[in-house]
This record gives C-alpha cells, structure tokens and sequence, in this order.
C-alpha cells in the first residue's frame, strides 16, 4: 500500500486534474482497492481544498486512539484490555486495514449498523405503532449488513415490500408511516436521495426546484399500499397490503390507511371538498414514468430501479455523505439527509469521485467502509468541531457515542450482562434496561452531530443511577472489585482503568492526580470507586474520539 | 469577509436565546460575504430582551386530559337530550352556567373558569390529534415540532434558574417535546409525584459527590487540550448545570412531603391530585410550564361509570389548584389549561361508551388573566355540531400564548433551516381575557 502511494501518487493527480470527470470512470475502475481509492480521496481533498495554501491538516492519529474509534465506529463497542496492549505492540506496517477488515467481518458490525438504520427510520415515524416492527427490522438489517448485501438491494427491498410487520423487517420504513404514501414517499427520497421533496407537498418547494406536481407524482408511486391490523393470538399487529383492486377509496380520514386506492389524486388547494386531479407515476429526477393503472408491484418496482439506477447521482451521493459523515465527523452535505441541487456541498469533485467508485463497485458497503477508513481525512486525530468559514475535513471530529454505543460500553467496562428477560414475550423487549437507556440517551442519527447535546435526565443517568452505580462498586462480585484484588500496586491499577475505560494509557499527569486523591483517602475502594466514576463521567468516555 | 471580529461562542450563545438560530443559518439568510455583522450593540438588545421577558415570570399548567373526556360529563352537559345520557347538571357559582354533576367542587369556583364549548378540529386519532392539540401542527416525517411546554420553557424560562423550565408529572405518550428546539427543551419527566425524580438522588454522600466532581474536572483537562476543548466545555456546562439542579435548595420543590398534611389532604389521594400540588409548588419555585396528565378518558365501553372516577380524581385537586394558587396571589401569573386531544361523540353505542369527537368538544381555562365565569361559544342543541363561536386548535393555543406573554409568530429555525413559527395561523379568543 506504501509502495503504491509513492510510484503513482503524482501521477494519478495530474491526471486528475487533466482529465477532469469525463476520464473519471476510467480512472475508477482500475483503482477499486479500498487503499488506492482512499489515497485518491485525499490528494482530491487537498486540490480541491486548498489545503497546504491555508494551513496544515492535523496529522493521523495514534494507534490507541484510532483503535477505540475504530472499534466504535464499526461494531459499536470499546476494545478489550488486551485488544489495546496486542494493537499496540503489532509492529506491522498493515495492522490498521488489518483490524478493519476483521471488525467488518465481526458479527457486532451488522448489529451497529443495523441499529443505526433503525434510528434514522423510526425517529422520523409518525405513528407509535411503528415500534412494534422494531425488533424484524433490526433483525433483518443484523442480517443484511453482515452478509454485506448491497445498498441498491436493501433500498429496493425498503420500497417493494409487503408483509406482516413483525416478521419482515423490510416493511420497516412504509409501517413507520402506518402506509401513508405522502409521508411515505417523502421518507424514501429523504433516506435515499437526501432530498427533502415533502416542502413541495402544499406548494412549490421554497429554495429547491421541486414543484407540488412532482410530489404529488411521487406519491402517485404507493397509493395503493396500505397498512391493515391483524390480530396473532391477541396481540396486536399489522401487515403492509398492497391491492390492485379498482375500488377507490373516498374515504377522507388521514389517520388510517387501512386501504389503499388505485390512483393517487392532487388535493385540489382552491376547492377542498373536490376529489383532486389523477396523478401520473413519475420520478421526479428523471421524468421516468408508468402509466396511470399500472400495478403496485411494477410502480414500486420501478421507482427502487430508477432510484437506484447507476445513472441517478444522488442514490450512492446520499448514502456515500451519510456515512462519511457519521465517520469523519462532518459530511460533504449539512445535514445528511438534505442533499439537493440548491445545497451547498464542500468537495463536491471528492465526493463524487467516491460515489462513483462505490457506484461501480454495485454498492458494496463494506468496501465503502474499508475505504473511508483507510484514507488520511478519516484517520486524522480530533479537532473541536469547525465555524463556517474554516476549511473542512482538517481533522476529525468527535462525536458523541449513540446510545446503544454508549449502553454497550457501560456494559463492557463494568461488567454488566446483557439482560434476555422472558425472551419468549414479546413485550418485555420494550423495558429492557437498554431500551430505558435509549429512552435517555438516544437521537435522531440524521441530526447534524454539532448539534447533539447532552442534556440533563443523561448526566443525572451517569452520575446517579442506581443500577449503573450498583455495577460500579469495589465489592467482591463487581469488576472492580476483582481487579482491585488482582491488582495490589495503585499506580498499575490506575493504568488498567484508564485501559479499560478509555482504552488508552494514563499520562503521567493523570496517574499522579489519581494517586494523589488514592493517597488522601484511607479507604482504596473508595478512592478507587470514585476513579471509575469519574472516567465514565468524562467527555472522552461519552464520545468517540 | 467579516467586517467585525465576533467571537463565535457571542454568536452562539446570543441567537439561541431568540429560537436557537445557529451560526450556519444566521450566515445563510443573512446572505453571501460581505454583510456587515451586528454591532455588539444589536447583541445587547437581543439579551435585553431576554430580561425583559423573564421578569415578568408568567407561568403555565397544562392539565392534560389523555384520551378525550367527554365533554357531556365534565363541563357541557345536556341532560334531558339523547346526547346527555345518565348525567345529570348541577348549578355552580356562576348564574346561568351548569356542568356536569360529578364536579360539584369546581363547580363552586366556576367564577374563575372560562369555558370553551365550541372547540372543533379535524382529527380524531389519538396521536395525530394529540400533536395538534400540544403544538399546533399535524405531525409529519420531516418535522419534529416543539410542544407548547418548550416553547414556554425556550421564551419564559429563566437560565440562572436551578430547575429545569419544563416539566412533566405522569405518564407521557409520544415522542420529546423539545421538537427542533433541541433537547434541552425536553420536559424533565416525573412519572411519580410521590417520589423524588429519577437519578436525582445521590448514590453517595453530598461531600464525596463533589469530590467527585472535582476529581473529574481535573481528570478531564488532560482530554481538553488534546483537541476536546469543545466536547469538555459542553460537558462541563452540563454538568454544572445538573448538579446545581440536584444540590439546589430548589429540589424540595419535588417532595410534596413537604406541606402539611392538611394542604395534602385538600389535593386528594390521587395521583393526579398529588400531581397537581406538585406542579404548584413547581411554578412557585419559578418552573415556566408544568403539564400534570391524568387518563384514561378514551371511554368506548362504560362511558358513564368510568368518566364518573375519573371526574372523581379531577374534581378535589382541580379545584384546589385553583384556590390554592389564588390564595397565594399567583393565579394571575399562572394560567391552567384544562384539555384532551378531543371530545366524545353525543352518540352513545351499544356498550354504554362514546367515541371520539373532535366536531365540538371544551377546554376550560383560569388564571393568567382569564377572564372567568364565562361561556364561550356553543353547540347545537345534542352537541352535534358547533353552532356558535368556533374555536380552531390555533385559536385556543394563540390565546393561551397570548396569556403566558408568549410571542405566538416567533419563527424558530427547524432542522431542515425552515422557519417555523411558534403557532402557525389561528387569532387570539379576546373573550377569553374580557
């Protein structure tokens, strides 16, 4: 990988910026390894953002830190002791793309991911019943991105689907919206175009291109889907229908759609009252269209093939930015899910260098993973979040842990098992002392990451509860206890904490200061309690650094 | 570029006051390079401002109704209709107004109530109607409207206050409240007002607590100056923030242990009641808005037993309420909204239960310079329609905005850089305030 960089890293950027987009196919095809793309990536950032004209870029990170970041970014938990003594005495000139490939190939992947997906959908759901296909989406999703299925076909699934919604998880996304094709749609192109087409729903959208029509005629893609109860041995539950039966649907409720109707009609804004216009099933970003009376099958079908169609820039765009963001701190695009001709984008030639490299690799998520992972802009270490008219990309960013991260971490650090009550039913999933964190901790991932605070029902968890604090005490059955047993010398014991809380070696300041607070106390639990406290307390335990 | 050299964090801290208008957005509506930022003393106007408003210290308590009470057993009964079924009207303090039998004690102080029967909407879901009625917008994938509560706690809410500005006591249905205003506008949530709030005790004594605290700020410099100087300063504030809270002589505010056994018999033995003394002692400590919920109204089977004890957990701390905070002078700083997401059908089915009726159905509403012992608006005869004075969902918020001192056509910033006002539409009800 070093050898490359050096004998055709000049080259390929004057090439570059010869050849400009027309030759870019070429050039991406023949440099499909996740190295070689992610040294592309960063020689286009520096052209295109004048980089070495405006300062130097912070310098990648060190092994301890990119170690806890890339555990968390991965497979959402902290490194293991030994993980963190093994990655740092590997002398291996290769260890970084190592570790990545074997966190990618770590069942713990498709389960952070999977709950990521689950958050950016359902945090936008307009009806609580939608909790309940929670667990098959998350099931489905595990699944999915452990089998590294790709994009295009797990977008496609999203928007075809049909089914009993406990079951099937792909039903997730139409059930969040209880089937309604308004909020439906709006949710398919804000997840995967990132173009917020639901503004265009009463008028003409105010600073996009967008018109009503072409909403309207989005819509005209799901009408007949619907969402219908069913009952399984009395509990509740539903199922996504879809009809091709030619009986409309007058009815004007908007709260339930427990039926669908044939075609999709414009509410007419000057008369209410009247039925509306017939709208045609067109896409609005290519002006594809199926003819009025198709069935729901071809109009779904064809909307996933043209949304994902390789000629349609903004499919790999929105998912390329999402997780570049979510990695690097900041996206091409501010926010994620608000991409759109009329937005401002840093680094447009990069980004669309590096869709186009996951377009032609057919979507391949983990490779897009492996390469923003191995490029420079991703590994650099973490600089406060920058003002507007600083450049981009010059450091990473931290970014507070999820809350299934942050549940994970505290589980790994102190100890505590994950708790299956009653596994068998249901119900008790929705109280489980993860899902009462998530209640505390969890945000919507679409949000722009700067905007996430801390607020304060989390510090007063952290500080405060019970349970946590139960798990964090020097008795006998507790972590701590055992490794203040273990470990009779103070100043190795403080470095295990350190290694096991924040993954990385004290400094010799903060040995000192905790020796000196274990020195004023008579009472080594004690002191040692409150050691722990204070590191799972800390900014950089509640952030990914 | 920049013609003045602001700091940023001026920048920050100044808009958030004024709906939480962030740098990006300030700079994308003020236009490209070249604009002249705001002298510092455009800055201290806004801050100016700011004390302006919280001086004047209004207060809310939202009792909120979950489920849709019927409003023939509550405040607008027809008995003597086919609509009115078994329930029976009483007389009350005020001449000319009977409500339902099972409320005889707010009955007695009907001089502070206004009455709105001609409340109608379009919804009648329980959660879609229950957003329209707590922020004024249908709900909708792309848009995490604030509720009222936030809105108050974001234009009301005092910042050197140790309480939190917005709180709620029983159970919540639904998503946060703070909407697109952030996080930080979320109620605090109280689901038992017997007890003290979650977390809020602390797991050791007050002497290692901050000890602790100290040992973590120090532990924390390390981090701060290699590169997390933002995310410990955050955490810091928060911190302090939190801890202020909980060490705050304020906290007593919490334990309802507190008042005497004579004041928390007059509250009642419910929950609701001990909610209600609760958000009392809540507002005098300065809190901006506190919603006590009481449910479950949705009577679709035994409409009239179940509305009849639930009337029962109603009536005492109702009425209470507001002959304690009139006792202590803050009934007209604080304005109590009694509503549901909506009202119950005059049809009675075949299970002795009403359905959901958004058509025309009531909200009461005392104190904050409500002009009581009044009647607004009308149904037909049966209930079945509004005949007079329609009231929409806007109207009614409009109105409460306007007796909080709440600037209804605030715009706040939503996630997607829309500007969203506080109520969109609707006029003020000047019947209300006389």
């Amino acid at each position: 990988m070093q050898m490359s960089k050096d004998r055709f890293g000049p080259f390929l950027l004057v090439a570059i910026l010869v050849t400009g987009v027309v030759g870019l196919s070429d050039l991406v095809r023949a440099q499909a390894l996740p190295a070689d793309v992610a040294t592309r990536i960063d020689q286009l950032l520096v052209a295109e953002s004048n980089h070495t004209s405006q300062g130097t870029p912070v310098p990648v990170v060190d092994d301890e830190t990119f170690l806890r970041r890339v555990f968390m970014d991965l497979v959402g938990e902290p490194p293991t002791t030994e993980d963190v003594i093994a990655f740092s005495l590997d002398g291996t000139v290769d260890k970084r793309s190592r570790l990545v490939r074997q966190l990618l190939a770590d069942a713990s992947y498709g389960r952070n991911w999977a709950r990521y997906w689950r958050d950016v959908i359902m945090y936008r759901r307009s009806d609580e019943r939608a909790l309940l296909s929670v667990r098959a989406l998350e099931s489905y999703l595990t699944d999915a991105f452990n089998n590294n299925t790709s994009w295009d076909k797990l977008t496609t699934e999203f928007i075809t689907a049909r089914g009993d919604i406990r079951e099937n998880g792909k039903t997730a996304l139409i059930m969040a919206q209880l089937g309604r094709p308004e909020e439906t749609v709006a949710e398919v192109s804000r997840i995967f175009l990132g173009i917020q087409i639901q503004c265009a729903q009463c008028h003409d959208h105010p600073t996009d291109r967008w018109t009503r029509e072409q909403f309207h005629e989005l819509v005209a893609f799901f009408p007949r889907v619907a969402v219908r109860p069913k009952r399984d041995d009395g509990m509740l539950n539903f199922e996504v229908v879809a009809s091709d039966s030619p009986i409309e649907n007058r009815s004007r409720s908007t709260n339930n759609r427990y039926r669908g109707t044939p075609e999709h009609r414009m509410p007419d804004l000057e008369n209410p009252e009247a039925r509306g216009e017939i709208m045609k099933p067109v896409f609005f970003l290519t002006g594809d269209e199926v003819p009025v009376g198709s069935l729901d099958a071809d109009r779904r079908s064809q909307l996933a093939d043209w949304i994902t169609d390789s000629t349609n820039p903004w499919f790999a765009r929105a998912f390329v930015n999402r997780i570049w963001a979510e990695l690097v701190g900041e996206g091409f695009y501010d926010p994620v899910d608000d991409l759109g001709p009329g937005r401002k984008c840093s680094s447009p030639k990069t980004l669309d260098y590096l869709a186009a490299s996951f377009r032609e690799r057919g979507h391949d998520i983990k490779w897009l993973f492996a390469t923003i992972l191995s490029t420079d802009a991703y590994q650099r270490a973490s600089r406060r979040r920058r003002n507007v008219e600083e450049l981009p990309f010059q450091a990473n960013c931290a970014q507070p842990l999820r809350a299934d991260q942050l549940y994970s971490s505290l589980q790994a650090v102190l100890e505590i098992p994950e708790s299956n009550a009653t596994s068998g039913r249901q119900r008790s999933s929705r109280f489980s002392p993860r899902n009462s964190f998530n209640a505390v901790f969890g945000f919507d991932p679409s949000t722009r990451r700067g905007d996430v605070a801390g607020t304060i029902p989390q510090a007063l968890m952290m500080m405060n509860s019970p349970r946590i604090n139960q798990y964090a005490t020097a008795e006998n059955g507790r972590m701590l206890g055992r490794l203040l047993r273990e470990v009779t010398d103070d100043r190795q014991a403080i470095t295990e904490l350190y290694l096991r809380v924040l993954s990385r070696q004290p400094t010799d300041k903060e040995v000192n200061s905790c020796l000196k607070y274990r020195r004023d106390l008579r009472d080594r639990g004690e002191a040692f309690e409150d050691i722990l406290w204070a590191l799972i307390n800390s900014a950089e335990f509640l952030h990914r650094k | 570029m920049l013609e003045q050299q602001v700091p940023q964090r001026q920048v920050d801290v100044s808009f958030d006051r004024r709906g939480r208008l962030q740098r990006r957005d300030f700079l994308r509506t003020a236009g490209a390079a070249g604009l002249a930022l705001p002298g510092i003393g455009w800055m201290n106007q806004l801050s100016g401002q700011a004390q302006e408003l919280r001086k004047r210290n209004q207060a809310c308590i939202l009792l909120w109704m979950q489920g849709g009470p019927s409003q023939f057993e509550t405040f607008s009964p027809q008995p003597g209709t086919s609509s009115g079924g078994d329930t029976k009207a009483i007389a009350t303090s005020q001449p000319g107004i009977q409500i339902a039998e099972h409320l005889p004690r707010t009955a007695e102080l009907m001089e502070h109530l206004c009455l709105i029967r001609s409340m109608q909407s379009r919804e009648g879901s329980h959660p879609r109607a229950t957003h329209l009625m707590q922020t004024g917008f249908l709900p909708t994938a792309s848009v995490k409207y604030p509720t009222l509560g936030a809105h108050a706690a974001q234009q009301l809410g005092d910042p050197t206050a140790e309480l939190p500005d917005f709180v709620s006591i029983g159970r919540r249905r639904g998503s946060s409240g703070g909407g697109f205003l952030g996080v930080e506008y979320d109620p605090f949530a109280i689901s038992n007002p017997e007890k003290t709030p979650d977390n809020t005790q602390l797991t050791t004594s007050q002497s290692r607590y901050r000890r602790r605290l100290g040992l973590l700020d120090e532990l924390q410099s390390g981090y701060e100056t290699s590169g997390g100087e933002q995310e410990v300063a955050n955490q810091r504030k928060l911190y302090n923030k939190s801890s202020r809270m909980i060490l705050s002589k304020d906290m007593v505010a919490f334990d309802i242990q507190q008042e005497s056994s004579q004041m928390r018999e007059a509250y009642g033995d419910s929950t609701f009641g001990k909610g209600c003394l609760l958000a009392r002692r809540l507002v005098e400590t300065g809190v901006s808005f506190v919603q006590v919920s009481l449910g479950n109204w949705d009577t679709h089977q035994d409409n009239f037993n179940r509305s009849k004890a639930l009337c029962e957990q109603l009536d005492q701390p109702f009425a209470q309420l507001i002959r304690d905070l009139e006792q202590r002078g803050m009934l007209d700083k604080t304005l109590i909204l009694w509503m549901g997401e909506f009202g119950r059908t005059p049809a009675i089915n075949s299970q002795g239960g009403r359905g959901h009726f958004p058509k025309a159905f009531n909200v009461a509403l005392a104190g904050g310079g409500v002009q009581g012992g009044q009647v607004i608006g009308k149904t037909t005869a049966g209930g079945k329609d509004v005949a007079d004075r329609r009231v929409k969902v806007n109207d009614l918020l409009r109105t409460v905005c306007h007796g909080l001192k709440i600037d209804a056509d605030q715009e706040n910033m939503s996630a997607a850089g829309r500007p969203i006002r506080v109520v969109d539409e609707g006029e003020v009800v000047q019947e209300v305030f006389g």
